[in-house]
């Protein structure tokens, strides 16, 4: 038994080893000069060098980046989560006409390629002056986010014994203070996947943030991409110190907060 | 007490924001590709599906090659890394971590790392330069034709096994240690016990991988659109999505560009409903 366990952690280590380098070159070419790379992509860096982040630092705006990312995914995650609870709490609650044919249609976005509605969007955004604004992202991102989040709430309100909404009811309570005020807190695992699952998304998001922001005015992926394309061949390590930049703070939450955010990423798959 | 106002104070902002963000885009969508810079209505498709536009097939081509790498590449990878990480395994907790990291990184970043990993020797080049340790030739992996798919496919890969290990391990923690117990006493053996219980028992959750799979490589964009900023040579690594974006956003032919959104979307739709169909037929049993 002793001997499977060595095999299985030996055969474990090696592929973390594979799967890991990438990042790991990543973060140790930053810190890397030019020379160095030019000898040997493989080399350890010979000293603590921090000019690459200095030269990266000076290209982009990973300030505006960062906050740009934060404000959108923030409010786009909170907005989505609250319109698709109600939602939500409606298909599983109350009764009306064109219920399931409504539902279907919400639950169709899941299948819609965003790609679809780029041009459109583009041009929209283009002719409300949003265009160049990271306000521009939270109407798309909304409303890609609640196919799924009303799919796994409306999930977990059917899961819900019925009665207590019921005394709050004959307490006095409207339907719609129901779901307030005894519905929705009793909601909050599953919010809580909801926002995760919509979070790591929206934060990695690259298609709309490419067709409808750009400059100082973008999220963090295309402002990795803007920094990066600029000076690919130019200057690599830099390049590296401007990736590190932008992943290694979303991975030290990751790591962190990794119990909830795979637990989130799971339930979001599977539905709930 | 629930009128017809309550039904409609809760869904509205959904419906609402739904509307205006995914609907209303798509039925523009099918305006521009019938009617924004074509001679007559239609042109554009008799262009792109009759004529038939080489470029756009050699993409659609393509994204079946990623539908069937994924599936045939992720799935097994993954099951077996989630049979590996749901043992008894010292610094289980690590592994997972490494395992799992990719699928948190924006794919921006992952395909920029890729391409360094991919370039020719002097810069970056990690790969390249294993190769010419051991003594081998190099390779141009983005720039030849033949082979910048199939790279490109190894990095989404990469980034997509850890996600649908972390499906396949709540799977694994939902088998019952009883009949495992059952199967040791009646001296199964490793492949008998995987082949008669795990398999069967993880049947829903792989129809769920394949279903996200499946729909999720129609639709792919970003790391594609990174590495390959041209697409390849003549088309050898674009997908659908890269060859409208470009010929939306670099050509700015928005009409032409409409008509290969709107049929990539008829094709998703036509692919995915039944998908989605069998897996719910698949839950409900």
């Amino acid at each position: 038994m002793k001997s499977r366990h060595t095999v299985r952690f030996s055969i474990a280590a090696v592929l973390s080893v594979i799967f890991g380098y990438p990042l790991l070159w990543m973060v140790l070419t930053s810190f890397k000069s030019r020379a160095e790379l030019e000898a040997s992509a493989w080399s350890l860096p010979t000293r603590f060098y921090l000019g690459n982040f200095r030269d990266v630092l000076a290209m982009g705006h990973f300030g505006r980046y960062y906050l740009n990312s934060l404000l959108v995914c923030g409010v786009s995650v909170a907005v989505a989560s609250l319109a698709a609870a109600a939602a939500a709490y409606a298909f599983a609650r109350l009764r009306f006409r064109a219920k399931e044919a409504l539902f279907l249609l919400l639950l169709s976005g899941m299948m819609i390629p965003v790609h679809v509605t780029l041009i459109p969007l583009h041009r929209m955004m283009s002719s409300m002056g949003l265009l160049n604004s990271p306000v521009a992202l939270i109407g798309p991102y909304v409303a890609f986010a609640l196919p799924v989040s009303t799919f796994i709430l409306r999930a977990f309100f059917e899961s819900l014994p019925r009665e207590v909404e019921d005394a709050a009811q004959l307490d006095g309570c409207s339907p719609i203070g129901a779901f307030w005020h005894v519905a929705l807190p009793l909601a909050a695992p599953a919010l809580a996947t909801v926002v995760i699952f919509n979070f790591v998304y929206m934060w990695n998001e690259f298609a709309f943030a490419l067709t409808l922001t750009s400059g100082t005015a973008t999220t963090l992926p295309v402002g990795i991409y803007e920094v990066s394309r600029s000076s690919f061949s130019t200057h690599v390590p830099g390049v590296t110190a401007g990736l590190t930049i932008g992943v290694i703070p979303g991975l030290i939450v990751y790591f962190i907060a990794q119990k909830h955010i795979v637990k989130g990423m799971t339930a979001g798959a599977l539905g709930g | 007490m629930q009128s017809r106002r309550t039904v409609w104070l809760l869904l509205a902002p959904a419906l609402g924001v739904y509307a205006l963000f995914v609907l209303w885009p798509i039925i523009q969508s099918v305006r521009f590709s019938l009617f924004v810079g074509s001679d007559a209505v239609g042109g554009h498709f008799v262009r792109l599906l009759l004529r038939p536009d080489v470029r756009f097939f050699r993409a659609l081509g393509n994204n079946v090659l990623l539908v069937l790498l994924s599936l045939l590449i992720q799935l097994p990878c993954a099951m077996g890394l989630a049979l590996l990480l749901s043992g008894r395994l010292p610094g289980r907790g690590v592994f997972r971590t490494v395992f799992f990291a990719p699928m948190v990184i924006p794919t921006v970043a992952i395909g920029f790392l890729w391409r360094f990993i991919y370039q020719p020797g002097w810069q970056g080049g990690l790969l390249n330069q294993l190769l010419m340790l051991v003594g081998l030739g190099t390779v141009d992996w983005l720039g030849n034709p033949g082979i910048d798919l199939f790279a490109i496919i190894v990095t989404v890969s990469w980034r997509h096994v850890g996600f649908h290990t972390v499906i396949f391990l709540a799977g694994l923690q939902g088998i019952p240690e009883e009949i495992y117990e059952a199967a040791r006493i009646d001296g199964a053996t490793a492949w008998e016990t995987f082949r008669d219980i795990t398999l069967p028992m993880l049947r829903p959750v792989i129809a769920v991988s394949a279903t996200l799979s499946l729909v999720g490589s129609l639709k792919y964009f970003d790391i594609f659109y990174v590495m390959s900023p041209v697409g390849g040579t003549r088309g050898s690594a674009d997908l659908v999505t890269t060859y409208m974006y470009r010929t939306a956003f670099s050509a700015l032919n928005y009409g032409y560009g409409s008509a290969i959104a709107v049929t990539l979307l008829v094709i998703t739709l036509l692919v995915a409903v039944p998908a989605m169909r069998l897996l719910q037929g698949r839950r409900a049993q």
